[in-house]
């Protein structure tokens, strides 16, 4: 018992607190959310009230980019993730999700392609409109990650007010969805046969999801955050179940049940699951050499906790360690760069932009 | 006594309402978590009304109290030149009440519907029910002489309402329960765990009885038999923590307060017999 115990502590404290140096590389940052790296000095990232960035990491200089479509900043909502096209370095593309107000002046999630030529975009065009529209611009997901056949899968939040469509197929709400790069749908869409489905769905049963990683493996990861309690990491598999909100391992907000039950046949239970919540922002699985000790290793930042959650699974069981809690802010954002440099941006206004280095270095 | 009424029946009206509105939320939820499938039954549909009473009851019941001190005051202007009989107002100013509550905290603080049972008009008019019968129960309180007893059973009602949690937690989530009391359920030998479940189960049970007894029937022993049990948990507490070395555990603040409040209405109940009987 006391071994165990030992352990524990051990486990969740700080072990790594002195293995690294957090250098702050930029600052300012107004509501960042996301970035991508176009080289290992040069990212582009987003700011959520619709302004995408380049900014060179050497000499810290920040340039805007001309052409980003109006987006709704209020909420949860405005300019939320970027990715690069897996062949960017031939067709300059990249992809933006987004939140705005539809045809029918309800918010909903897009996602636009463009191609970023020099400080513009150019040539958008909004391949997907999530059918999930709604009154306020909350949970909405919006992260985008590709597959290896160049599939684009996006994940679409619940909306908070509609959670009980996460279970049903005739809406984007609580969903994953999977489209080609031009917006249409892959032939082999695990609904693209079912009647009353819409095509594009991928999984379902989602509330909000704002981490989502492809590994070299191909296997898919997502997590989301909870209500009160039950954030999860998930195994996604095509048309598969996550649940929410008929199983849950939280409760709403305002204290009352959201169901009594955890876990039904026909509904997938998550890897793993936080409560109380930790408020999960976004995931990397580390698969480079340059911290040996965290390669193989789920890296989720945490808005609530504040801190890096490493985790790892053992015969089924997952490990965590907290990692760089001497930020001591709201980490939205963790990329690694081409040489493996981790890389962590912090929440809200005056964010930052931090560097981790190996202490020995 | 007649000061003291008005707030007391803000107050008494208000929890009333409060167990009329919870079920809004958790038939809500029921119903649709049969729609798709889900084994609803007894056991989680007691589980769902009475958590839901209990902890969503707890954050609406301070913003029906703060809707009916402003509806009812408005009722109690309005009545004094209106032909319309006081019990009507007083029944609508409480529906009223509800329904700007619920309107309000979605426009002006959230803009979304943290209350399951009001994103439908059916749930929107229960809730407005509920209100209608807060002020109708309001009026009855107040149009009628009170004495003493009203706030005594008041307070007894609302100490077994905050019992309620720890009392649903132990019977439908021991092994949450008793992680919040430091106990890994799982690493216990089964002798053990029986006997945490049944002695923290049993001891929660008995203390919200006593209270909800003591309301009922005025014999300050109810109140009393709760008090000792909560004095003695806090008293053993401290005597763990320096006789016994165990970790120290503030706990023990919380016991007292559990345990002086029954026992001030137990004290409260024999002063009042003695004056009388004098």
């Amino acid at each position: 018992m006391k071994i165990k115990f030992l352990l524990l502590v051990l486990l969740f404290s700080n072990s790594a607190y002195s293995n690294y140096k957090l250098e702050t590389v930029l600052d300012d940052l107004d509501d960042a959310w996301s970035l991508v790296f176009l080289s290992e000095d040069k990212i582009l990232f987003t700011e959520m009230s619709g302004k995408l960035k380049v900014a060179s990491l050497s000499d810290k200089s920040v340039n805007e980019i001309n052409s980003v479509p109006l987006v709704q900043y209020s909420g949860q909502g405005g300019l939320s993730d970027v990715a690069l096209d897996p062949d960017f370095e031939s067709n300059n593309m990249i992809y933006l999700t987004y939140s705005a107000k539809d045809q029918n002046k309800k918010t909903t999630l897009f996602l636009l392609s463009a191609e970023l030529n020099g400080n513009a975009l150019e040539n958008s065009k909004v391949i997907f409109q999530a059918k999930a529209p709604r009154r306020s611009p909350m949970h909405l997901g919006a992260k985008i990650a590709f597959l290896s056949d160049d599939t684009i899968l996006l994940t679409s939040g619940d909306g908070f007010d509609h959670r009980e469509k996460a279970q049903s197929l005739d809406n984007h709400f609580g969903k994953i969805i999977r489209i080609n790069k031009d917006g249409s749908i892959p032939k082999d869409n695990p609904f693209i046969n079912v009647e009353d489905a819409l095509p594009e769905i991928y999984s379902y049963g989602h509330r909000n999801m704002q981490g989502l990683v492809v590994t070299k493996s191909g296997k898919i990861y997502e997590h989301e955050h909870g209500p009160k309690g039950g954030d999860e990491i998930n195994l996604i598999q095509p048309s598969l179940n996550y649940g929410w909100p008929a199983i849950t391992y939280g409760i709403d907000y305002s204290g009352a049940v959201i169901s009594p039950f955890t876990e039904k046949d026909g509904m997938e239970q998550p890897l793993l699951h936080w409560t109380p919540s930790i408020a999960p922002s976004d995931i990397l699985y580390y698969e480079n050499d340059f911290y040996p000790e965290l390669k193989n290793s789920f890296l989720v930042t945490a808005l609530v906790s504040k801190d890096v959650k490493k985790v790892t699974f053992e015969d089924g069981i997952d490990v965590q360690e907290s990692l760089f809690s001497e930020v001591n802010d709201r980490l939205r954002n963790i990329q690694a760069s081409p040489n493996g440099i981790l890389y962590l941006l912090t929440d809200g206004p005056n964010g930052k932009l931090i560097k981790i280095l190996p202490k020995e270095l | 006594m007649k000061i003291a009424k008005y707030p007391f029946a803000v107050l008494s009206a208000a929890l009333f309402t409060v167990l009329l509105m919870t079920p809004v939320s958790s038939l809500t939820k029921l119903i649709w978590l049969a729609s798709v499938d889900m084994p609803v039954g007894i056991i989680s549909s007691l589980e769902v009304i009475l958590f839901d009473f209990q902890r969503m009851g707890i954050g609406l019941y301070l913003l029906v109290i703060i809707g009916f001190t402003i509806a009812f005051s408005a009722a109690g202007l309005i009545s004094r030149f209106s032909p319309l009989g006081g019990k009507y107002l007083y029944a609508i100013a409480g529906g009223t009440a509800i329904f700007m509550t619920l309107f309000l905290i979605v426009e002006l603080v959230f803009q979304s519907e943290l209350i399951a049972g009001n994103k439908t008009i059916i749930g929107k008019i229960l809730h407005f029910g509920a209100g209608f019968f807060g002020g109708y129960f309001f009026y009855s309180l107040i149009s009628s002489e009170r004495n003493y007893t009203f706030i005594i059973r008041f307070l007894g009602i609302f100490y077994a309402y905050f019992l309620l949690g720890l009392v649903l937690q132990w019977i439908f989530n021991p092994i949450s329960a008793s992680a919040d009391f430091g106990f890994v359920f799982n690493e216990l030998a089964s002798d053990a765990q029986n006997a945490l479940l049944r002695d923290f189960t049993s001891f929660f049970v008995a203390t919200f009885i006593f209270s909800i007894l003591g309301a009922i029937t005025l014999n300050p022993a109810w109140f009393f038999s709760a008090g000792i049990v909560y004095f003695g948990a806090g008293i053993f507490n401290l005597i763990a923590i320096y006789a016994h070395g165990t970790g120290f555990n503030q706990i023990f603040i919380s016991e007292f307060i559990l345990g002086a409040w029954p026992t001030a209405l137990a004290l409260t109940i024999i002063m009042k017999e003695q004056k009388i009987s004098n």
